[in-house]
């Protein structure tokens, strides 16, 4: 029989230590059978692949009539794509993570970017727009999959402090504006002349800066945690 | 169960909201077990469920999602099957897994365990099941233990009253509606992953504890409640808050006290009792009696009618019924965490003591009781009682164990001598 010294309670014979304080148990009975079971409980995730299942044939259902009702009838434009891209879109946000569970959330992000962009890339067909889609879609679009990739990169995990990832998130919206611009610029004048997405920029800067500083200053970071329950 | 003979049943209103919160990492679930003094006959217990499962119906199901309500149909499915006891109890059920089972068996050297989902039955109902259980294990072992004392016999039917849905039944006319609750002090810790799930279980002296109760006039249940309250007022002053929030408890209370009913399905209603730090300091005589008056304050018939009232309304309501469930399972969770978890800082329920027949009390040593985890990482105490031994646990996925130390050394300090136990 042993107590524990700073809590003044009884032990298991077989504890090594006091499960309240983890002070040391003194002369545990080591060959004492446990009190609980020592294998814990597998458990699984739960299964979604019936879901994901029935949303893969909804939506491969759904493309197909649309694309087939396109070929047959008599119609001067492809407005299946639209369907079909949608389903495919849908399919890559929602069936994806179903499917690929342990995939990491930046590949996920990603991956739900790049469905954007084959969305976009089908409309550009229908419409005869292969040069808007070269000249300015899939830069703004690949620049927007690239700053998601390198945020969700960054933010994996939940490591990073509330005050650190807020400063990421408006530092990428910063870099979103002036490639967004960048890529306007290229497409209608041919040169880069910055503008609004500067102002923007700005604005971000100033704000991650005194972001920054609450998060270096110990007593500050404090503060803001107890007046924001961070 | 409204309707019997057309082999599906609805849910109570309990049942609603506890298959409303489910997920996958969460489920309503609590367990309590027996210590035996021989080690379990695991073929002599699966014998013992296969025959008490069919006399217990509403045990005896599995849950269905339809478009507007989740139901419960009979479960003709093998099983369920006993297992050897794990280290976590108390796991998320999963509707589809487990051949559909919403009721769990293990054991463990001595130890007989029964884990329920909580929509199918609280824990006067689940109690009687489990005192039958224990009944039929012991008449499978050879013991003679005869139906009565809280024990039902096997041979008869189920009975109407033990399945019907007591809320409804008592429903009167006036609700107490949702009455806007200050936000508690949340004594969430360091969440871990919800498959870890901590015990800690402290057995104490009854008569101790009992005399610990009398010398402040109060009854254990507010005694326990009172300690509970004190060491969380401590711990949130330890973390300095930028403002001290009211420590409150969720307390169940039995309803069938009140409003008889043989009904082994969910028949309970919470009180909250609670301290408010802003008001100033509160010595622990002063909150064992604010506890005490608030008991014999709030729980009397009218104003526990009044509060599930407004819950069997709220099901019975033509526009809510039309709500497919995908839409009302988010609402009825949102509703839970501000009106069930928001305002409360821990949840402490005592089913009292656990009597048996005599001729089963020589074979059973000590009754255990766990809590499953909170929506958040926080602890659940639960308490109950068996001869002359109070069990207290505390239970919960966060990692840090300050609520159980606090609590038990406090019980240390007032002469209560504290054996522990856990997993941890």
């Amino acid at each position: 029989m042993s107590y524990c010294v700073n809590c003044g309670v009884e032990l298991d014979p077989s504890a090594k230590t006091c499960p309240l304080c983890g002070t040391p148990a003194w002369h545990p009975e080591l060959d004492a059978p446990p009190y609980f079971p020592a294998n814990s409980a597998a458990v699984q995730p739960a299964s979604r692949r019936e879901a994901a299942i029935l949303l893969t044939a909804m939506l491969v259902s759904v493309s197909l009539c649309c694309g087939l009702l396109n070929l047959f009838l008599p119609t001067d434009r492809p407005w299946s794509l639209y369907v079909i891209g949608a389903a495919v879109m849908l399919w890559v946000w929602f069936t994806l993570p179903m499917v690929l569970r342990r995939l990491p959330v930046f590949f996920r992000l990603t991956a739900d970017v790049a469905a954007i962009g084959i969305y976009v890339w089908l409309i550009s067909i229908d419409l005869g727009g292969s040069r808007w889609f070269r000249g300015l879609a899939l830069p703004m679009n690949g620049w927007a999959g690239v700053l998601v990739f390198l945020l969700s990169f960054l933010l994996r995990g939940g490591r990073r402090s509330t005050l650190s990832a807020i400063a990421l998130i408006i530092g990428a919206a910063g870099l979103l504006a002036m490639g967004i611009e960048f890529c306007i610029d290229r497409y209608f004048r041919g040169v880069w002349q910055p503008g609004w997405s500067l102002i923007v920029l700005a604005v971000c800067v100033g704000l991650i800066i005194p972001l920054r500083i609450v998060r270096r200053v110990p007593s500050l970071r404090e503060e803001a945690r107890r007046r924001f329950n961070l | 169960m409204a309707k019997p003979d057309s082999q599906w049943y609805r849910l109570d209103n309990a049942g609603i909201l506890y298959s409303a919160l489910q997920r996958e990492e969460y489920s309503a679930i609590y367990r309590f077990s027996a210590l035996m003094t021989e080690p379990v006959r695991p073929a002599a217990l699966q014998n013992a469920i296969d025959r008490v499962l069919p006399r217990f119906p509403s045990f005896a199901v599995r849950i269905r999602r339809g478009l507007f309500w989740y139901y419960l149909e009979p479960n003709t499915a093998p099983g369920p099957f006993l297992k050897a006891d794990v280290a976590n109890p108390c796991q998320p059920v999963r509707f589809r897994e487990d051949n559909g089972w919403l009721v769990r068996f293990y054991y463990y050297r001595n130890r007989i365990s029964l884990e329920v989902f909580h929509a199918l039955s609280d824990g006067a109902g689940a109690l009687i099941f489990f005192r039958t259980l224990l009944a039929e294990y012991l008449r499978q072992t050879g013991i003679s233990v005869p139906a009565g004392n809280g024990v039902l016999d096997l041979e008869e039917p189920p009975r109407k009253d033990e399945l019907e849905d007591a809320y409804a039944r008592y429903a009167g006319r006036h609700a107490l509606g949702l009455r806007r609750m200050p936000k508690a002090y949340a004594n969430t810790g360091t969440p871990e992953p919800f498959y870890t799930f901590h015990v800690t279980m402290g057995f104490v002296p009854l008569e101790k504890l009992r005399e610990a109760a009398r010398s402040y006039d109060a009854s254990i249940t507010e005694y326990l409640s009172a300690v509970l309250i004190h060491v969380l007022l401590e711990k949130q002053r330890r973390e300095h808050p930028h403002k001290e929030r009211p420590v409150a408890l969720a307390v169940p209370i039995n309803l069938r006290s009140w409003f008889p009913s043989e009904t082994v399905r969910n028949f309970i209603t919470t009180v909250r009792p609670s301290i408010d730090p802003a008001l100033g300091d509160y010595t622990f005589p002063e909150i064992v009696s604010q506890v005490r008056h608030y008991m014999k304050l709030h729980i009397h018939r009218q104003e526990l009618q009044a509060a599930f009232t407004g819950n069997v309304r709220f099901t019975k309501n033509f526009f809510l019924r039309a709500v497919p469930v995908f839409l009302k399972n988010p609402v009825m969770a949102l509703n839970y965490y501000l009106f069930g978890v928001r305002p409360y800082s821990c949840t402490y329920t005592n089913p009292g003591a656990f009597t048996v027949p005599p001729e089963m009390a020589p074979h059973i040593q000590g009754m255990e009781v766990v809590l499953g985890q909170a929506t958040v990482p926080r602890c659940h105490c639960a308490s109950i009682s068996y001869g002359d031994i109070m069990e207290i646990t505390f239970a919960g996925t966060q990692a840090e164990t300050d609520t159980e130390r606090d609590f038990f050394r406090f019980l240390v300090r007032e002469g209560i001598p504290v054996r522990i136990e856990s997993n941890r």
